[in-house]
């Protein structure tokens, strides 16, 4: 089978003064359609940075990503845009919702997004099919049927996560990337979180990449990569995936 | 959800983006109601002169017969023309009245316009009058209207009330300041109901196809009109005739530099609005991207395109920008524009006169909205180009270098208070700056406001306390001999003066003004540029300032006059500069003029007798004024001034306020955590308002030190676009000089009063918690 996304000598590099610091180097990778993969590592590791350059925030100093065969790394910012309109999305520690609209308009926010995107590209023909889902209805299956019309002050940590979700899938994107989804949420919530992101990768077929420091997720993804110092340090195969509700932490 | 993401983003920080609407409205409110009234004017007055014809060329100073009107006609760039008699006669009703008389064969050139009654033919009998005179005398078309020429009494029944175009502005007489129709006009007649037997033409007026009657004239036409005049002078074979084209016409020329005057007003305060409105939108927009970071890393991860968001935070300035821009446009046109046309309407006398939309408005609706937009753009680049993941990423603290300032030497012995205020404005340059802008131009409407009224002011003191310090003035009848008005003059201890038309030439530039001959006496008095009394040299020629400025000489310069009527011209030296706010042109001494062999024929006499009684049946005497009724032809002046000091000054006001308070709005949410912290410390609430008063005090001296010398420059552009026959000094007094600094800090002391009054709501937990 062929991957559906991969890095091939993927490097990062900052320069700090005169030194280049390196939170990314030598990353070779391959994922598949439809997994759900666990990004590890501790704080610093370069987790971020790798999610940001699968999901076209950030452009690799060098090597070639490549998703769906189209070789990402030397895409523009414009290019950029279309591949994460059509392509991408994302869902962030802190929720970033816009603080000024509703849980509603949030989600319909990605309407708009749709609706600006530049027309013909490769993405839009990959994704032929993949319709924008309603609002309405994908809020109403993150469970926040009564919470349409709150504005996200007036919702917990984990309405607003799981709002944030819903903007993500409302895009009905092919690749769903999760940064430290529940970092900021208590056991209970992040647990319904992450029950939520699992039941999207093997209900909707959407591959779900998920980054978090925390080792004891890594029992309910597909595939475990562990990155430290900047570079992948193993990559796990998990034949029996567990259910949110087994893992604790 | 953008649009809605926006309109929550404008209800959130209202403050700060009404006051950019109300700049943008108030740049457009102004702009659209002075364009649109001078518009107005501009095209009525170019339609008014097109419809009826008016004349290009007057030829004058000579007995015209029809061989010479046929032998103009055939010039080739002559269109039409027509003789006619023109003279001043007097109407008999209750008393007599001053009337031009206009005794024409057609009706062609300068033509009238009926406002009411039936349209004069070639031939037809009857009399046609001023449609003002006719409604202050309560006259009304067929009546018959008596009439005095010459001392012979003559009726006419009035078949109709009519404008003329060359009466559009017209005084009793030449040193009269300010119109009061009614008191006097003019009427129209045929030549054949002239009452005496010495008809002759004594005006031929021409209309030419080298100029049209719009716009003014500009070079071109007056060089045409020039050579045309040359032309006609060449075919007229004449050394008597004088020619002048329609710019020496006082009416025509009067209503030019007015509607100039107003044309020169239009952008001197809408910039100043624009400015602040942008400087507004710098501040509010750099705040607010800066704030919104992270919400425009996630917009951008989401995949919305870097247009998409550019359009959207450009979007902000442009609808406010676009509605107070409309809004203004609409209320200007139907405020501003209608208030100051109706003013007008009272001192120009025009069939039709209606404020004109014109395309000038939608252009500057158009670049104020260009303008705020690509501003805006401007003001959220920084935060736009960044990658996404950069932008997610908390911003870099912004660089807190210690300025010079606080490096020197001097820094540690300041105190605190100044200590922080001067960090405080360094760090925030471009909101001093505007502040002190908002300031600025709050003091400088308040001072030339005050300016204004002081002028006018002075004005009236100047010219009947001391240039002319009589207290009457006996105006003789035409044709009085000498002798008889001497005899008056000695009776009631008076000075006579002679004032007549005259044409002045020096370096090529030819003007026309008049000449005053006073006799001996002491009530009329002379003043140098600066305005210190002088007394004239008793033998020289002196020149009046404004017309020495028109001919650009100086005192000593040679230059060449001629009386009108008289071809002769003579050439003399200034010998001395006086100033005369209403007549220009020159004064020399009854010796003098009598060594031109020209006799001595005063018009008036000054005294301060009271002669009213006396004089009011006398036949020699055209009317005698006196100061109170001289005074009142200054309040209609002074009307317009207050109308546009109270203009002046509320804009003022929602200027100071508006800037002042959006300011201070700004700073103090800016401010929010360092104050909870000092707070915290121990700094009690009135302790750090009056840290917050000291900086306001800074900017509102440094913005008034520049604001009076703008309110001067203001002052100065107002007055020196006065028509060419009169010269305004701008005055302004100690009173309005305090007036301008007090209001501005009464004003920026109220409002920021208001505001910090906000410290003691500041929350010390709530502000030191932590951004989100
Ligand atoms: N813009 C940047 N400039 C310099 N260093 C950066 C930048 N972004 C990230 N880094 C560094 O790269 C490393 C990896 O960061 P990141 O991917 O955010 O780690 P994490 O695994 O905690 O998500 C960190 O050491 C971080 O300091
Ligand atoms: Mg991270």
């Amino acid at each position: 089978m062929k991957p559906f996304i991969e890095f091939r000598n993927v490097e990062k590099k900052y320069m700090i003064g005169d030194n280049a610091f390196y939170a990314l180097k030598d990353v070779n990778l391959s994922i598949y359609e439809g997994e759900m993969v666990v990004i590890l590592g501790p704080s610093g590791a370069g987790k971020s940075t790798l999610l940001n350059l699968l999901g076209g925030m950030d452009s690799p100093t060098g090597g070639n990503i490549f998703i769906n065969d189209h070789d990402i790394s030397k895409f523009k910012d414009d290019e950029l845009t279309v591949y994460r309109a059509w392509n991408v999305g994302v869902v962030f520690q802190f929720y970033n919702l816009v603080p000024t609209l509703t849980a509603y308009e949030n989600v319909a926010l990605m309407k708009d997004v749709r609706k600006n995107v530049k027309r013909g590209s490769v993405w839009e023909k990959d994704n032929a099919g993949l319709e924008l889902l309603d609002p309405k209805e994908t809020l109403a299956s993150v469970g926040l049927a009564d919470h349409m019309d709150q504005f996200p002050s007036q919702m917990s940590g984990g309405e607003q996560q799981r709002t944030s979700i819903a903007r993500a899938l409302a895009k009905n994107p092919r690749l769903l990337l999760c940064d430290e989804p529940t970092g900021a949420l208590d056991t209970d919530t992040g647990k319904e979180v992450l029950k939520l992101l699992q039941r999207v990768s093997s209900k909707q077929k959407h591959t779900v990449v998920m980054v978090t420091h925390n080792s004891s997720f890594a029992d309910i993804a597909d595939r475990v990569i562990r990155v430290k110092n900047g570079t992948v340090n193993s990559i796990i195969t998990n034949d029996e995936p567990k259910s949110a509700d087994e893992v604790s932490w | 959800m953008l649009l809605r993401k926006m309109w929550r983003d404008l209800l959130k920080n209202k403050v700060q983006f009404f006051s950019i609407f109300i700049m943008s409205f108030l740049g457009i409110f102004v702009f659209s109601g002075l364009d649109s009234e001078v518009s107005g004017m501009d095209h009525y007055e170019g339609v008014y002169y097109e419809n009826t014809n008016l004349y290009d060329i007057c030829a004058q100073g000579m007995a015209f017969k029809n061989r010479h009107l046929s032998k103009v006609k055939y010039l080739k760039d002559v269109k039409e023309a027509e003789l006619r008699f023109k003279t001043a006669g007097k109407a008999e009703l209750s008393k007599e009245y001053d009337l031009q008389m206009l005794f024409i064969d057609d009706n062609k050139i300068s033509r009238m316009i009926l406002a009411e009654g039936i349209p004069y033919t070639p031939g037809a009998s009857g009399v046609w009058v001023d449609i003002n005179f006719m409604k202050k005398q309560g006259l009304s078309v067929g009546d018959m209207l008596n009439m005095k020429l010459n001392g012979i009494s003559f009726g006419q029944e009035i078949k109709g009330a009519v404008y003329h175009p060359e009466f559009v502005y017209y005084v009793k007489d030449v040193s009269a300041f300010m119109p009061d129709y009614g008191e006097y006009g003019f009427v129209v007649m045929d030549t054949g109901s002239y009452p005496l037997d010495d008809f002759y033409y004594n005006q031929m007026v021409i209309r030419s196809s080298v100029a049209d009657n719009t716009g003014g004239l500009d070079k071109d036409e007056k060089n045409r009109l020039s050579r045309l005049m040359n032309e006609v002078k060449y075919v007229l074979d004449s050394d008597e005739v004088i020619l002048t084209d329609k710019d020496a016409d006082l009416s025509y020329q009067t209503f030019r530099a007015e509607i100039e005057q107003h044309a020169s007003m239009v952008y001197i305060f809408p910039p100043i609005f624009l400015a602040i409105a942008l400087l507004g939108i710098i501040t509010t927009m750099t705040r607010m991207t800066a704030k919104q970071r992270v919400q425009i890393g996630t917009l951008k991860a989401l995949g919305f395109s870097k247009r998409t968001i550019t359009v959207h935070y450009a979007s902000y300035a442009f609808f406010l920008s676009l509605f107070g821009g409309v809004l203004g446009a609409v209320l200007g046109y139907f405020t501003i524009a209608k208030y100051i046309l109706g003013m007008m309407n009272t001192s120009y006398i025009l069939p039709k006169v209606n404020t004109v939309f014109s395309f000038k408005s939608y252009a500057a609706v158009l670049i104020s909205v260009i303008i705020s937009s690509l501003v805006s753009i401007m003001a959220c680049r920084k935060e736009l180009s960044p990658a996404p993941a950069d932008t997610l990423r908390p911003a870099s603290p912004k660089n807190l270098k210690h300025s010079l300032i606080e490096r020197s030497f001097l820094w540690k012995h300041i105190g605190f208070t100044i200590q922080w205020n001067l960090r405080d404005i360094l760090r925030n340059k471009i909101r001093t700056i505007m502040g002190i802008i908002g300031v600025l131009g709050c003091s400088m409407l308040i001072f030339a406001a005050c300016a204004c009224l002081d002028t006018v002011e002075f004005i009236t003191t100047w010219m009947y306390g001391e240039l002319n310090t009589s207290r009457y003035s006996i105006i003789m009848n035409e044709g009085v001999s000498y002798g008889d008005t001497a005899e008056y003059a000695k009776k009631y201890k008076g000075q006579m003066v002679s004032t007549l038309g005259c044409e002045f030439e020096a370096g090529g530039i030819k003007k026309s003004g008049n000449i005053t001959i006073p006799d001996r006496g002491n009530y009329l008095h002379y003043q140098d540029r600066q305005l210190k009394h002088i007394d004239l040299h008793e033998d020289g020629v002196a020149m009046s300032y404004r017309m020495s400025v028109l001919l650009g000489i100086k005192e000593g310069d040679m230059f060449s006059w001629h009386i009108i009527g008289d071809d002769k011209w003579h050439t003399d030296r200034v010998s001395d500069i006086y100033r005369n706010p209403s007549v220009q042109g020159i004064t020399m001494s009854r010796k003098r003029y009598e060594s031109y062999e020209y006799s001595f024929c005063p018009q008036t006499i000054y005294t301060n007798m009271d002669p009213v009684k006396e004089l009011k049946d006398d036949d020699n005497i055209a009317g005698v004024q006196g100061l109170s009724e001289m005074m009142k032809a200054m309040d209609a002046m002074k009307e317009m001034m207050y109308a546009m000091v109270y203009i002046m000054i509320t804009a003022a006001a929602i200027l100071g306020i508006v800037v002042l308070y959006n300011l201070g709005v700004l700073s103090l949410v800016e401010k929010n955590r360092e104050m909870a912290t000092l707070k915290v410390l121990g700094f009690k609430s009135a302790r750090i308002r009056s840290i917050l008063q000291i900086q306001n005090v800074w900017v509102t001296l440094l913005g008034i030190s520049c604001g009076i010398p703008f309110g001067i420059v203001v002052i100065n552009i107002l007055f020196g676009t006065m028509p060419e026959s009169m010269d305004y000094v701008a005055k302004y007094s100690e009173k309005s000089f305090i007036i301008c600094i007090l209001g501005t800090f009464v004003l920026s002391y109220l409002v920021n009063r208001v505001l910090s009054g906000k410290v003691k709501t500041i929350d010390m937990v709530d502000a030191l918690k932590g951004q989100e």
